[in-house]
């Protein structure tokens, strides 16, 4: 091995073997050790810079062909990693995106039906369940008078063996389930005797995906699906 | 230096200052050329899309030692994507020996700007030279640097002996050397 780096370049032999390290042709094992001595010897750098020059002038020979789609997101989760998240429940962020898409909702639910017409007497909220990257998206309606979340599926299909769960969220507390609910029908859940004082506005409703027949701790296990704050109408 | 390279040159720069939106536009310029690189090398979208993955993350992790000026910015991300996909199909024959990656960003590297200045200077060069050489060994010395084809692949695209085609090549790239600096 030289110990003087800058010789001439390298003889002859020198030269081939970084011709052919800059065109990929060594084997491994070989191709290492030559980049180590590459490393070692300015004369050998100097012969590769020659080579990566010249031959990247071919570099327009290569043909775009566009990137399949997701590839960006998965780059920057490997190198974005979000922080240790503490449940979701308490994001700052989930909240303020609830609370717009909330007030755009009520429309929506007059529009499809959920909600009656005649003469309604007590307070009725009304919540989009929708989450980031997920498909399913509900519309709840909430009766103060007659005690029952209706839901409606605007997409969404089950799942094999697993179930959604229904929660609903007041302020910092944990969730209260309110059991599990099918997405291909309309939902009418009454309120869990925890839940008697019912929903104000701003407690959000959220469904997760459990093992089939809901989630056996009583709080959620699976992934969000779906979550919308409740609005009054 | 073109409006687009100059644009690109100035995302890889703001990329090496930690800015995402950069990152991101970046990508979006460049993502398809460089998996032009590694699905034609690799040849299988599946691989080719994974090694895209694997590039992005060098081009975020890498950006700050990319010199503007000494290298033109695209073919420094062709560079990466194609180092990549070799490093790649190398891993799929046994390897004898392990070395840490920081050796092997050499191949990375920019070249040195004295030389990086004969290349620019003479852009074209290398059709020339390659011009000069018999045509089926010019489409060897191709096919080595775009599609990544190792001597084996080259000797039986070509129907020759391996060993025929190790001569074969090896001259050709001594003539191609002298040529290009001539």
């Amino acid at each position: 091995m030289s110990t003087e780096g800058d010789r001439s370049g390298g003889g002859e032999d020198d030269r081939v073997l970084v011709a052919e390290f800059a065109l990929g042709l060594l084997r491994p094992g070989e191709h290492e050790q030559v980049a180590r001595r590459i490393g070692a010897e300015p004369a050998l750098r100097r012969e590769l810079g020659i080579w990566q020059s010249h031959l990247s002038t071919l570099d327009d020979q290569f043909l775009e062909s566009p990137a399949p789609a997701g590839v960006y997101e998965r780059v920057a989760a490997r190198l974005f990693p979000t922080p240790p998240r503490a449940a979701w429940w308490n994001s700052l962020l989930l909240w303020r995106g609830l609370a717009a898409a909330g007030l755009a909702v009520a429309v929506i639910a007059v529009g499809i039906d959920l909600v009656p017409r005649p003469a309604v007497t007590g307070p009725e909220l009304v919540a989009a369940l929708e989450a980031q990257g997920s498909d399913v998206k509900l519309i709840a309606f909430y009766d103060a008078k007659a005690g029952t979340v209706r839901l409606a599926t605007v997409s969404g299909a089950a799942v094999p063996g697993k179930d959604f769960e229904l929660w609903a969220i007041k302020g910092k507390n944990a969730p209260v389930s309110m059991g599990v609910i099918a997405v291909d029908t309309k939902n009418n859940v009454s309120m869990p005797e925890t839940m008697k004082n019912g929903i104000d506005p701003g407690t959000v409703l959220a469904v997760t995906l459990e093992q089939k027949g809901g989630s056996p701790t009583g709080a959620p296990q699976g992934p969000i699906v779906a979550a919308g704050a409740a609005t009054a109408i | 230096m073109s409006q687009s390279t100059a644009e690109i040159d100035d995302l890889i720069a703001r990329t090496a200052l930690r800015d995402r939106a950069a990152f991101r536009d970046l990508y979006q310029r460049t993502s398809a050329k460089l998996f032009g690189v590694t699905l034609r090398i690799l040849k299988d979208r599946s691989e080719a899309e994974e090694a895209l993955q694997e590039v992005y993350v060098k081009v975020w992790q890498r950006a700050d030692r990319y010199a503007a000026g000494a290298y033109s910015p695209i073919s420094w991300l062709v560079a990466i994507a194609r180092n990549h996909s070799l490093d790649v199909l190398r891993a799929r024959k046994p390897v004898a020996d392990d070395i840490d990656d920081a050796t092997l960003e050499i191949a990375d590297g920019s070249p040195d700007p004295e030389a990086a200045a004969i290349g620019r200077s003479e852009r074209g060069r290398i059709d020339d030279c390659l011009a000069g050489l018999e045509d089926d060994k010019a489409e060897a010395v191709r096919g080595a640097y775009l599609d990544g084809f190792s001597y084996e692949e080259l000797a039986t695209r070509f129907s020759v002996p391996l060993n025929t085609m190790r001569t074969w090549l090896r001259r050709s790239l001594i003539k191609l050397r002298e040529c290009l600096t001539q």
